[in-house]
């Protein structure tokens, strides 16, 4: 069995099912992004195989069964008029033909039938690490399976929601893996059914609601390690090139670099692309997500960046009573930002106490540049809070986790390129966009009763739903989201 | 289903069927195949919930205080009597008997009516039970699956026995026409068939639904 | 319809009617009355057939706009909503109100034609069974005109997106005349198979021993039993639902301990075994078509009825191969993989013995062998994508993928609606009396052949290359566009093809300058051909005896211990029942019960909800009504007296 396997993965594959296209001669790829014939991870290689099994098996049969049916039709076929009124034979069956292609055709199922078994057992148990017999023949090393980590996938209408359990950070819409362990992904969620589907690592398991599944994946490294052209072509790479870094915007980097959001190829191996699979409402087909392979360094890191910005407090309000450290953030009224709005300053040098920060006070440097901070003011006053977290801001239960939003790739789970233009033009009006969104059809938005002193500023509905009357403050938003960088 | 094969319905001659069964009968059974499966998916939905149903949302519903097993009990024992009537206005009509037919179905209508009372005083005794409230929906308040699987299925098992107590009433009313026969016995013996299959899912509903729920 | 060699006797049982215009029609009635009121298995045959392709070009056309709409990345001609509504009701109409009546509309015509009867064994409740057919397709259509317009959820509808807490509509009530269609077209279903098992088992001529019966015969036997024990599944899953979105029922809503899961078994319950019920009906077509144009009996014929059987026994113990994603576990996930395999053998069977019956044959290529041909070409490239997705970790990538879509066109398009047009184009002659134009019909098969092939064979790569189901649009980039495109130009040479198919139908019933059919013009071989093309009402003069498998070729061919007999003229002469008004008018009582149940509720000032049952009593009432009367009236009838070979 295992022999045909290999044997077939040195075949062109994708010959056997695809002669068609082949003769239209207009498909030379298909490492396109969603690609199932692709496959980069053992999971998905092992649903490969036994795809490719079945191919194989069937164009056999189809063509014997139908050449077979070609050879009746041409012998028999009636030849002239005379032919025609002829009376053949009144044959009525043969029992012992019938029953041998019984028997043949029950053998034929039987090849199929094992590798399906294993497969089964395969995609929803990740492999002991003391099966080292096991290991050995998926070419795992140990530790991948021993150090494995776990991802709870959370999918709502219509996003995606990646908790890091082991690591205490929540993320969305872009999942970060390293590329050297497993990852076991529990699937749960909390309205519709999803299906979380990324093609060239795993297949797809649905969220069912009530019910915790699960499906786990491992990427193959020597299969990512390469750079294709816009054409497709692919040449190998360095790691660095293959799988760049995500904490430090290389990876946001590479992927935008001469290349459009809508090109076919990107240039790095170590980008997935995946889906809902399951429909769940208006908006399904906007329902993406992608997966970023990371050396282990990289990962850390990124892991480290999050923890830091996860776990701790935001930044505190100044004291006069406390002196302060090069490098400390605090929050400060200022004025010249609008009434009740707040500042972070950073100490420049050590600051003894009752140094306040203020303009012309050398001690003290703004942090940043004035929109971002007008726009973190309209965050945290426009009632983003509510449903989303920045940092360690916000409850952040509803929305999709924005912390380090700076350095994802994509926006409106995995549909926009996650630039200045596309975030505008989201905040204005959502639900143009990706009708049915949350973020739009929220109970909360929908039934938002405005305070009186909201009423007094003209405030008739959620703030999120008045944006569009306010380009400024989308302006001030998007320079802060796109500053988490 | 007083439908009259008509394709070989001559009056002058018995219907001609292929298996000498009548085809009204065939028809008959061939429901009732149909209705166990209705059931089946009823009894089995609820097999599937009464245990998660029991504790749900940390609220315990502790079916064995709202059940009320005697009474239960009893309306078995009078619907399973009624079967016996049903089976002897059968067996009267195919003699010939119409006086002993009459009472009879008589007889049958009322324990059929006897159980369909009881089950209404069980409903609204379930629902309204002080501190015990099975309830079918949210609207009312808590609401446990229990409740819905356990009122649709006894309401379906019901509205069986209300269309068979008309049915049957129809029987009762036609037979004072005067133009009830033999000839009909064919027909009322259909009628006993539904009838004995309500019965005999009772006979299943009983102990999955009720008895279950003191033992396991 | 009465000819010179019919006496008219008048009717034995005079009516009584409430209204005059309730007069029950006899056998002079004519034009729409007569339609309105027929229980002629015939007519009623007929009826189901115009719904069902009115039916089909509407799904037609909206499976046009949705492959418009995936033309290009980021299309525009359909909103999110309208595309989910649109593949929503494309998939509702093309299984219940297109494929469905489609073989009910052979399976009334034709099967009493060659068992030997002269019509179903419950003529009244066949027609009760049209009319709660059409009262279905009427609910379910009504629901673009209401509020939320048609229900957007898929057809398999998977709970909870139809929770009533998930709806994107306020108050949005697609949904529930989703519900009260599919109940009502189920109720249709169902009256209609207990009929047709009465009949096959009941009403066989003399002789007509099951062994002796036509394939199609038992597969309409076998298709029966199957919607009878298919149906309740899913009725009870919609009762629960409604109760769910009516009353706040708990079956389906997790958060107070409901199983979404349960919903999908119900559903794949009824929904696999739904599978053979829409593909055996053509198998049967096929397994009369191609013998007849191979001048052979069908190879292995018991093989064939008994492989069909298992396939329809055991479609109920593979439902959850549609819920391999799901998380049902190793077990579960493995038992119903290898079960799924299994089921393939009996398919295959049926091919071998296909290509066995034209092996040593004298095959002539006339439309209906075309379409037959196709048929087994298509269905098993369909039958050969299901293996593939019987593996799971191959259906793990697959699932809900166009792979899927792919597959299941092949199935029901390549299989289904291929065997189905070759039963037109094989038995209009018998039902018209005309010859269908021999040219056109080959000019539908090429253009449907063609079409349907560049439609769906792409589909499979697009599946592949990753493209999900059911979404409205895609982003460039994923290399979706050109597959796409060729998908929509073969739709559109599907549809015109089917369309042209259609439309020539239609016509061959008016059409006077067709060819007249005579009696056998396919030199084919079951009972049915022995009649006169049209059909007598009475269909037989004279009961025949049958003496074996292939009657009318053995009458022309055989032995002559093998020619069919018939019983004595009777001098009674041919009793006919009587037209009834009481199937369509319970079928509208019905339709009233229905509305009325879809509208009871408002919402009042204060949020509260007001029911008001009026209209759905009243709809009952006049159901409840329809039936007494309908059981006073009788039979009534009158008798024919047709001449020694008037048939």
């Amino acid at each position: 069995m295992i022999r045909i396997l290999r044997l077939l993965q040195n075949i062109p594959a994708f010959l056997g099912l695809m002669v068609l296209p082949w003769l239209l001669g207009s498909c030379s790829n298909i490492n396109h992004k969603q690609s199932t014939l692709d496959p980069k991870g053992i999971v998905a290689q092992n649903q490969y195989d036994i795809f490719m099994l079945s191919i194989w098996i069937t164009i056999f049969l189809f063509c014997a069964v139908g050449g077979c049916l070609l050879f009746v039709l041409w012998k028999y076929r009636v030849k002239g008029e005379d032919d025609a009124k002829e009376i053949p034979p009144q044959t009525h069956g043969n029992p012992k033909i019938e029953t041998s292609l019984i028997l043949f055709s029950s053998l034929i199922l039987v090849i199929l039938a094992i590798p399906t078994l294993q497969g089964i057992v395969l995609f929803n148990r990740v492999p002991d690490p003391n099966d080292t017999e096991m290991l050995k023949k998926l070419k795992l090393e140990r530790s991948a399976v021993e150090d494995a980590i776990t991802v709870n996938v959370t999918g709502k209408r219509f996003f995606w929601v990646f908790e890091y359990p082991e690591y205490g950070i929540v993320t969305a819409n872009e999942l970060v893996f390293p590329a050297s362990k497993a990852v076991r992904l529990n699937l749960r969620t909390t309205d519709v059914i999803h299906s979380f589907w990324l093609p060239k690592l795993a297949g797809k398991m649905d969220l069912m609601p009530g019910q915790e599944n699960f499906i786990w994946f491992v990427a193959d490294q020597e299969k990512l390690l390469f750079q294709t052209d816009k054409e497709g072509h692919k040449t190998p790479a360095t790691i660095a090139e293959a799988m760049p870094a995500v904490h430090d915007g290389s990876l946001r980097e590479a992927v935008f670099k001469d290349r459009s959001f809508f090109d076919e190829f990107d240039p790095v191996g170590g980008l997935f692309y995946g889906q809902c699979a399951e429909f769940c409402g208006n908006s399904h087909a906007y329902m993406q997500f992608r997966a970023m392979a990371q050396t282990d360094a990289d990962f850390d890191e990124w892991v480290h960046r999050f923890q830091s910005l996860q776990a701790k407090e935001k930044p505190e309000q100044y004291n006069s009573e406390k002196a302060y450290k090069a490098g400390d953030t605090v929050l400060l009224k200022d004025s010249s930002l609008g009434e009740k709005a707040h500042r972070e300053w950073q100490a420049a040098v050590d600051v003894d106490k009752g140094q306040a920060p203020e303009v012309g006070n050398e001690a003290w440097k703004k942090k940043n540049q004035d929109d971002y901070e007008m726009g973190r003011n309209h965050f945290q006053t426009s009632l983003c809070t509510q449903c989303h977290a920045v940092n360690s801001t916000g409850l952040g239960a509803i929305g999709p986790n924005l912390t380090l939003f700076g350095l994802r790739t994509s926006l409106a789970a995995g549909w926009m390129q996650n630039d200045r233009k596309n975030l505008t033009e989201w905040l204005r009006d959502s639900d143009k966009i990706k009708f049915g969104n949350l973020m739009w059809n929220h109970e909360v938005v929908k039934n938002y009763q405005p305070t009186e002193e909201e009423k007094d500023k003209g405030v008739v509905q959620h703030p999120v739903r008045e944006l569009k009357n306010d380009p400024k403050k989308i302006e001030q938003l998007v320079t802060y989201l796109l500053g988490q960088n | 289903m007083s439908e009259v094969v008509a394709a070989h319905a001559d009056e002058h001659h018995e219907p001609y069927t292929s298996t000498g069964i009548p085809t009204k009968k065939v028809l008959m059974w061939a429901f009732l195949g149909s209705d166990c499966m209705f059931f089946g998916t009823l009894i089995s939905t609820h097999l599937i919930y009464r245990k998660i149903s029991a504790t749900v949302n940390g609220k315990y519903l502790d079916i064995e205080k709202i059940f009320d097993i005697e009474l239960t009990s009893f309306s078995t024992f009078i619907l399973l009597a009624s079967s016996l009537f049903m089976a002897l206005a059968v067996s009267a009509i195919h003699k010939g008997n119409l006086t002993s037919t009459r009472w009879m179905l008589f007889g049958t209508i009322i324990f059929g009516a006897i159980f369909l009372a009881c089950q209404v005083y069980e409903f609204t005794h379930f629902a309204y039970a002080p501190g015990h409230e099975l309830t079918l929906s949210t609207y009312q308040g808590e609401a446990h699956v229990f409740g819905s699987t356990f009122y649709v299925l006894t309401g379906t098992h019901g509205t069986h026995v209300a269309i068979g107590v008309f049915w049957l009433l129809g029987w009762l009313a036609y037979s004072f026409t005067g133009k009830m026969s033999t000839a009909d016995a064919m027909d009322i013996e259909c009628c006993g068939l539904y009838w004995h299959f309500v019965d005999i899912v009772w006979i299943i509903i009983f102990p999955v639904v009720y008895l279950m729920e003191y033992a396991f | 319809m009465a000819t010179e060699s019919v006496k008219y006797v008048s009717p034995e049982t005079k009516s009584k009617t409430l209204l005059d215009i309730f007069r029950r029609p006899d056998q002079h009635a004519t034009g729409i009355v007569d339609w309105l009121t027929t229980i002629d298995h015939k007519k009623i045959g007929l009826l189901y057939g115009l719904v069902a392709l009115c039916s089909l070009i509407f799904g037609g056309i909206q499976a046009l706009l949705i492959r418009s709409q995936l033309w290009g990345p980021n299309m525009e001609i359909l909103s999110q909503r309208e595309y989910n509504q649109m593949f929503t009701m494309h998939g509702t109409i093309m299984v219940f109100l297109v494929i469905m009546p489609l073989s009910a509309a052979f399976f009334n015509f034709i099967m009493p034609l060659q068992i030997g009867a002269r019509d179903v064994a419950f003529p009244r409740m066949n027609a009760l069974s049209l009319w709660c057919f059409v009262a279905g397709a009427i609910i379910l259509n009504m629901s673009w005109f209401f509020t939320g317009g048609a229900p957007a959820i898929g057809w398999f509808a998977y709970s909870p997106l139809t929770d009533t807490g998930f709806e994107e509509v306020t108050r949005d009530m697609g949904p529930d005349f989703w519900v009260f269609g599919i109940q009502v077209l189920g109720l249709a279903s169902l009256l209609a198979s207990f009929n047709f098992i009465a009949t096959i088992i009941n009403m066989r001529a003399p002789g007509m021993t099951l062994m002796r019966m036509p394939v199609f015969c038992w597969m309409t036997l076998v298709v029966s039993f199957l919607i009878i024990l298919a149906f309740p599944a899913i009725t009870i899953a919609l009762v629960e639902l409604m109760f769910d979105r009516n009353y706040g029922t708990n079956f389906y809503d997790f958060l107070e301990g409901g199983k979404p899961h349960l919903w999908q078994h119900l559903f794949w319950i009824f929904g696999h075994p739904e599978v053979y019920i829409l593909i055996l009906p053509a198998m049967g077509i096929v397994s009369e078509v191609i013998p007849t144009f191979s001048r052979k009996p069908l190879f292995g014929y018991g093989l064939v009825i008994f492989s069909g059987a298992i396939i329809g026994f055991m479609g109920f113990a593979v439902w959850s191969h549609h819920m391999f994603t799901t998380g049902m576990g190793i077990v579960a996930t493995s038992a119903f993989s290898m079960l799924t395999m299994l089921i393939a053998i009996p398919t295959g069977v049926k091919i071998f013995n296909w290509i066995g019956t034209m092996w040593g044959g004298k095959i002539r290529f006339d439309t209906p062998m075309l379409f037959a041909l196709g048929f087994i070409t298509m269905f098993m490239v369909g039958g050969f994508t299901g293996i593939m997705h019987s593996s799971v970790p191959v259906d793990m990538q697959q699932q809900d993928t166009y792979f899927v879509v792919a597959h299941f066109h092949y199935v029901l398009i390549g299989g289904a609606l291929f065997g189905l047009f070759c039963g037109f184009y094989f038995w209009l002659p018998k039902m018209t009396g005309k010859m269908l134009n021999e040219k056109m019909g080959k000019v539908v098969f090429t253009l449907m052949f063609i079409g349907f092939n560049t439609t769906f064979f792409p589909m499979h790569y697009l599946g592949m290359i990753g493209q999900p189901r059911r979404t409205h649009s895609y982003n460039a980039g994923h290399g979706f566009e050109q597959w796409n495109q060729i998908a929509t130009i073969g739709a559109f040479i599907l549809g015109t093809g089917i369309l042209i198919g259609v439309i020539q139908f239609m016509r061959s019933f008016r059409d006077k300058s067709l060819k007249p059919a005579g009696k056998n013009p396919w030199d084919a071989r079951s009972l049915e051909w022995t009649l006169s093309s049209p059909v007598k009402e009475y269909n037989f003069a004279r009961t025949p005896i049958i003496k074996a498998r292939d009657q009318a070729w053995e009458n022309n061919y055989g032995p002559r211990d093998l020619h069919s007999e018939k019983e004595p003229l009777d001098h009674h002469g041919v009793h006919m029942p009587d037209h009834s008004w009481y199937p369509l008018f319970t079928a509208i009582g019905f339709l009233v019960l229905v509305i009325g149940m879809l509208f009871h509720s408002s919402v009042g000032a204060e949020g509260e909800i007001i029911r008001n049952y009026t209209v759905a009593i009243i709809g009952g009432i006049i159901a409840i009504t329809g039936m007494i009367m309908w059981s006073l009236e009788g039979p009534g009838g009158y008798h024919l007296f047709p001449e020694e070979d008037d048939e």
